[in-house]
């Protein structure tokens, strides 16, 4: 074990360094300046050269990431060249906002995926099957911006139940908080709701024709029993993986919802830098989701061997 | 920054709203109509007129309450010396009070200053009288120490975005406490119009000294609010600010913007009630909310305008010596006059904007106290006139240009309905969309036939006209050049009478619709949507939401 959390780490601090690289050459490379993005209408030479000077876009390339990198050691991701504050600082803001509203997400999706996809497979052919197949399409095949327009809509313009904006922090005031979130935590987690269901469903069918649930069933267990402890746990896995892969999504999901429901969250602080070449921001943030998929990846694959016993992790490459 | 990179939410959403919008008028979420609501009274007002709305009646309005404005960009930084972004002014205007402001009609009035500045007869000393018992939100006094310090900062900062906009200051002068004197190397006309804007803004001097570069992080000025909170790229809080010299003509207690970047969420929350007032109203949403009973629309003609910069001499990039290009359209004026005699610019305006916007062929807008029908003379639509003048140049048609434009919705649009149109006239219009910071990248570059983009405009026409046509000035993206252009506009600049600096822009006009290096497309009209139970916001042609002294109904 000690073993494979040694090789995990180095090849994660090796994936976080090619990830820095390609991000601080990628976003360099795209057309556009930020010192023309940041003049707005005043560009004059002076202005130009003032603003490439303070934040060091003067100095050659290979300069500014060492700098980068020198700062990123101490834990500095350097200062917003669009509004002028640390990004770290923007970044403690909007992170939470994100990680909030993604496991409220997930949180969502697994509930109502999980407990739709092992009724579709307990009730097969019946007409709760169709129901949830149904909700599971329009969860797959609607897109979350019109959903989330919609949910404005009638949720918040007819009917006043949420509101349509705004965010409150959880420690200023948790019930508000809530209210705020609940509605795009919904529309973030339609679509993985239904690709869990999806899974569920087929991983319990498949479970469910196999041996050892006729034997558990000739046994003579209660058929929740076969079907919750046998059944479904053998199923998790499958379920497991997918939404480890679905997180990535999520994030790009978030993105979009974020800027829906204008909530301060690291989705649109992306956006926003991006549109604004915001150097600093970008390369943090990229960092930190490069960081944020290893994390969570590492935890999927320990997950498997507290799911399946028989899963052992070891350090040699399978 | 133009209006059009306002839309900084990806292409994808912004369509995928568009298809909402459509989706919409065919379930009918809301009645949509294309009469531009003329038929409603008050202050829905149709499409061509102004509307800025009233100062709020004291006795109508109660106090306190929390007003909610969307906006559609982020503010950048909220210091007045460094602000390079239209929205910071939103803000400005409720917290950092200026020398000078101006009013409905784009007339130059005292707001920390007494009266008007009086000018020496060779135009080279300015004495302003200030305001007497004025206080800064921190407490400390506001007098002409105060105005030397921040304007000795606006002009030496390494950042600062104002150096430019004062021109030749060669020294500020405090005679006593309520008196500033500015000394010029030469006489400079625009000086007003920038002290009616950031460059007029005065800053707490113990602030300063305090925080010098990160003033803004916590901005003190003279305002009926006083800074409380920003959550970067999410929202700006301001509550009212007991120190201020009128403080019983404010009426709420705080306001707060939240950004909000695509037009369709920002009138779902004034609609939801979670926002008050919503700015950049798409002029797609604007019938609708016409119709809508608790909203009404303000809206005023901008000083800016949009254009088409067609590239004559920018080969190595803006501000280098213009060299020849070899295309019909950099090197014969009379393709480029072809081009603009292709252009129905009052179809275009109706078509694509629901004749919201007017019709713009020079830079100097009507409601500007600088206009004059020189100013305001445009090149009828006559295709019949652009393919004869492409004849007499001698060029093959269909003759083929490549436009870039901005990837907004808005901006395709447009192009789109461009190309259409300049066909009659010869031209085959291929368009080139590009997101909006490589369009800025592109533009300075010099790589381009022709580009649309805009500007959003201030009071002096100086700001609006020299900085893009001047031989070599700052914006001279086109690369153009003309001496006779070059000189009339130093001689308005200096220019010290009103009457005199009119009759020269006219004639600049004139030279610039015969060069055609710029052509004026249309003027955006700021389109503001205020809940009903809000009084006495106001929107003046400057384009800023005057959200100081508004109220909540009683």
């Amino acid at each position: 074990m000690a073993r494979y959390l040694l090789t995990r780490a180095w090849q994660s601090a090796l994936t976080l360094l090619l990830s820095t690289i390609v991000v601080f050459v990628g976003v360099r490379a795209l057309p556009g300046d930020p010192a023309l993005a940041l003049a707005g209408e005043d560009r004059s030479p002076e202005a130009l050269d003032a603003i490439r000077r303070h934040y060091g876009l003067d100095q050659p390339l290979p300069v500014q990431f060492a700098q980068y990198v020198e700062r990123v050691a101490q834990g500095d991701f350097g200062v917003s060249i669009r509004t002028g504050t640390p990004v770290s600082s923007m970044l403690t803001t909007a992170l939470p906002v994100t990680v909030e509203l993604s496991v409220l997400a997930i949180v969502i999706a697994s509930v109502l995926g999980i407990g739709a996809g092992v009724l579709a497979a307990v009730r097969r052919g019946r007409p709760a099957e169709w129901f949830a197949n149904a909700l599971a399409l329009i969860g797959l095949s609607v897109p979350h911006f019109w959903l989330g327009l919609l949910a404005i809509l009638y949720l918040s313009v007819a009917t006043g139940l949420f509101p349509a904006s705004g965010f409150v922090p959880l420690l200023e005031d948790p019930v508000d908080n809530l209210h705020h979130i609940v509605l795009p935590a919904v529309i973030l987690g339609t679509g993985l709701a239904a690709i869990i269901m999806r899974q569920t469903r087929s991983a319990m069918l498949d479970s469910l024709s196999s041996d050892y649930v006729r034997t558990a069933k000739a046994k003579g267990l209660r058929p929740r029993a076969v079907v919750t402890r046998h059944a479904l746990r053998n199923s998790l896995i499958v379920v497991v993986t997918v939404v480890g892969l679905q997180l990535g999504g999520l994030i790009s999901g978030a993105v979009v919802t974020e800027q829906i429901f204008g909530l301060p969250g690291f989705g649109k602080m992306t956006i926003d830098a991006v549109f604004q070449r915001d150097y600093p921001v970008i390369q943090a943030v990229v960092l930190l989701t490069a960081a944020a998929y290893i994390v969570i990846n590492f935890f999927v694959d320990l997950l498997y061997s507290v799911i399946d016993p028989r899963i052992r992790v070891t350090g040699d490459p399978a | 920054m133009t209006n059009l990179s306002v839309s900084e939410t990806s292409r994808a959403l912004r369509a995928a709203v568009a298809a909402v919008a459509v989706a919409c008028a065919v379930v009918a979420c809301s009645p949509v109509s294309d009469s531009g609501g003329g038929t409603q009274s008050g202050d829905n007002q149709s499409a061509g007129q102004d509307s800025f709305g009233a100062p709020a009646d004291p006795a109508a309005v109660k106090q306190g309450g929390k007003l909610v404005i969307a906006l559609s960009a982020e503010p950048d930084a909220l210091d007045p010396t460094l602000s390079r972004s239209l929205y910071s002014r939103y803000v400005f205007q409720a917290m950092c009070q200026k020398l000078y402001d101006i009013d409905e009609r784009a007339q130059v009035v005292p707001q920390l200053a007494t009266a008007l500045p009086t000018t020496s007869g060779d135009g080279r000393t300015v004495t302003i009288p200030l305001r007497q018992g004025v206080r800064f939100a921190d407490g400390t006094p506001f007098d002409s120490a105060a105005v030397k310090a921040t304007l000795q900062r606006h002009l030496t900062n390494a950042r600062s975005a104002r150096k430019s906009e004062l021109g030749p200051i060669d020294g500020v002068d405090t005679p006593d406490a309520q008196t500033v004197v500015l000394r010029l190397k030469q006489p400079f006309a625009p000086l007003l119009g920038a002290l009616a804007d950031r460059a007029g803004m005065i800053m707490s001097s113990r602030a300063l000294q305090s925080l010098g570069d990160d003033f803004a992080s916590a901005p003190v000025c003279v305002g009926p609010f006083k800074f409380a909170k920003r959550v970067p790229q999410n929202s700006i809080d301001v509550v009212r600010d007991p120190n201020y010299y009128e403080a019983d003509k404010v009426h709420l207690d705080a306001i707060s913007w939240r950004i909000l970047s695509d037009a369709s969420i920002r009138a779902a929350n004034l609609r939801s009630g979670d926002a008050q007032v919503a700015d950049t109203v798409s002029t797609q949403d604007v019938a609708s909310l016409r119709q809508d009973s608790s909203v009404s629309v303000l809206q005023s003609q901008s000083l800016g305008y949009q254009g088409l910069t067609i590239n004559v001499g920018n080969v190595d990039g803006v501000r280098t010596p213009p060299k020849p290009i070899n295309r019909p359209l950099a090197q014969d004026a009379k393709v480029r006059q072809a081009f603009e005699h292709a252009i129905d610019r009052k179809a275009l305006v109706d078509a694509v904007f629901n004749g919201v916007h007017t019709v713009a062929c020079s830079p100097i807008s009507p409601a500007s106290p600088f206009s004059s029908a020189e100013a305001q003379t445009c090149p009828a639509h006559d295709p019949g006139k652009a393919k004869q003048l492409l004849a007499e140049a001698g060029v093959q048609t269909p003759y083929t240009v490549t436009m870039l434009a901005s990837n907004t919705p808005d901006s395709l649009r447009l192009a789109q309905a461009l190309q259409a149109m300049v066909k009659d006239g010869g031209f085959d219009l291929k368009i080139n969309p590009v997101e909006y910071s490589s369009l800025l990248d592109e533009q300075d570059r010099g790589n381009f036939e022709l580009l649309q983009l805009g500007w959003s405009g201030r009071i002096d026409p100086d700001a609006n006209i020299t900085n893009f046509v001047g031989t070599g000035a700052s914006q001279n993206v086109a690369g153009y050049s003309n001496p006779q252009l070059d000189t009339l506009l130093a001689q308005a600049r200096q220019a010290g009478d009103v009457e005199e600096r009119k009759k020269l822009y006219g004639q600049a006009v004139t030279l610039l619709q015969q060069d055609d290096a710029l052509i004026y497309l249309y003027r955006q009209r700021n389109l503001t949507a205020v809940a009903k139970q809000i009084q006495g916001l106001q929107v003046f042609p400057d384009g800023v939401i005057r959200a100081a002294f508004a109220g909540y109904t009683r």
